[in-house]
């Protein structure tokens, strides 16, 4: 079966203004990119399709958890790579090994075993990518997925992209640059004036 | 029902080994709470005195109040690691992550708590030159203290994640809640301290009701609750 995710009538309001208004949503296999001033509610709009949002009003659903990587790599810091990794897919019920095949293609072989805090920006920004590849995540959700990588891991990125669209993930992509991403996305969504456009 | 049961105690198992892996390698939560204990523990004892510290109801109640705050110590430092680079975040996402969060955060502090209460236990014996009764009582008594305090002290600072003043809300909302327990539990140490093995075991008896009650309370509030 195919992942989905849609969010009905979404209208979401923090600190007393609406960040987001009666939106309609609906995401399939594929990569889609959302673009957006600074502030105008890309972020609030990836984690209202998480689930992590209240919602004012509307609904959202999907056809399994989603996972968010956002600006903070919602990863403990007092932990090492392999153990974060470890951790989600244990949890998951997924086999070991996974963890391995990710840290090892996201470039973190070699310093899997060192706490996360010890790790540079970019290296823990990898570390969060390597966690779609290691839980095999149908639903990805990825807020400025390039920020604090340096050529190599901006590759990497791109590769990932590619090779999860060619998977028939939903590949849900946040940010202002990149615009070559544009050519091999299913669809270019803009945020603007609390909606989403199609642009 | 077995098999979702498994499968939940294995997921809270897996947070709780995950919160104690961090606190073996950065213990400033578990030190923070073992210092306040002990400090707590002397200071009152020069409070009330060394002849009324030697009460067995004085000196339960000193090692309970102490225990108390270093629960809601340990529980808001675990937390708030779970803030930095929205880890939490990470937990809230995963199918029956909320459950997991709040069984295993309460296990977590538990075991916390568990070593808190030998060290600050002992020190208590020893200051107050205690003498113990009905040993097997006690460490019953104390066990299921140790295990009442953390579900009602999780719940709390949970609901209070997202708020700016948690760290002055958490001991507001926690205790007057934790009233009972602490009731119980100086009661339940007091009397094994004296020799009194019926009430000793009625209050322990109590004591394992509360910590089934809120882990109920918690396994129920939580997953709508938490954002």
């Amino acid at each position: 079966m195919e992942p989905s995710a849609a969010l009905r009538g979404v209208t979401v309001v923090l600190d007393d203004r609406a960040i987001l208004r009666g939106i309609d949503l609906d995401l399939g296999p594929g990569l889609t990119i959302l673009r957006g001033a600074n502030g105008s509610g890309k972020t609030t709009l990836l984690r209202a399709v998480a689930g992590l949002t209240p919602l004012s009003r509307g609904t959202r659903a999907t056809s399994e958890p989603p996972l968010l990587v956002s600006h903070r790599t919602a990863l403990l810091r007092a932990l090492t790579a392999r153990e974060n990794l470890a951790f989600f897919t244990t949890y998951r019920g997924i086999a070991a090994a996974h963890v391995d095949q990710a840290l090892a293609r996201w470039g973190l072989a070699a310093d899997a075993d060192r706490p996360l805090e010890r790790l540079s920006a970019g290296q823990r920004r990898r570390a969060a990518l390597a966690r779609l590849d290691a839980e095999d995540a149908r639903i990805a959700l990825l807020d400025e997925p390039f920020s604090e990588l340096d050529a190599e891991g901006t590759q990497l990125v791109a590769e990932a992209l590619a090779r999860w669209t060619a998977e028939r993930r939903i590949v849900l992509v946040a940010t202002h640059g990149h615009s070559e991403l544009d050519r091999a996305a299913a669809r270019v969504l803009a945020v603007v004036d609390a909606s989403v456009r199609q642009q | 029902m077995i098999v979702a049961v498994r499968r939940s105690l294995r997921r809270a198992l897996l947070v709780a080994g995950r919160d104690l892996t961090v606190e073996r390698r950065q213990p400033d939560g578990l030190v923070a709470a073992l210092t306040f204990t002990v400090t707590l523990i002397f200071v009152e004892s020069l409070a009330v005195g060394p002849v009324e510290a030697r009460r067995p109801v004085i000196a339960a109640a000193l090692f309970w109040i102490a225990l108390l705050f270093a629960a809601i110590l340990g529980a808001t430092r675990s937390l708030e690691r779970e803030l930095e680079d929205d880890a939490l975040d990470g937990i809230l996402l995963l199918a029956g992550g909320r459950d997991a969060l709040f069984a295993g955060k309460t296990l977590a502090l538990a075991a916390t708590l568990g070593i808190v209460a030998l060290a600050g236990g002992s020190l208590a014996l020893v200051l107050f030159d205690l003498t113990v009764a009905l040993p097997f009582h006690l460490v019953l008594g104390v066990a299921l203290g140790v295990i009442a305090l953390p579900p009602v002290v999780v719940l709390d600072t949970l609901l209070a994640l997202r708020l700016r003043a948690r760290a002055l809300l958490v001991p507001i909302l926690a205790l007057p809640v934790l009233v009972p327990q602490l009731v119980a539990a100086t009661q339940g140490t007091a009397a094994a301290l004296s020799g009194d093995a019926a009430a000793s075991l009625g209050w322990s008896g109590m004591l394992l009701a509360f910590a089934i009650a809120y882990t109920g309370i918690g396994l129920t509030i939580v997953p709508a609750a938490i954002e």
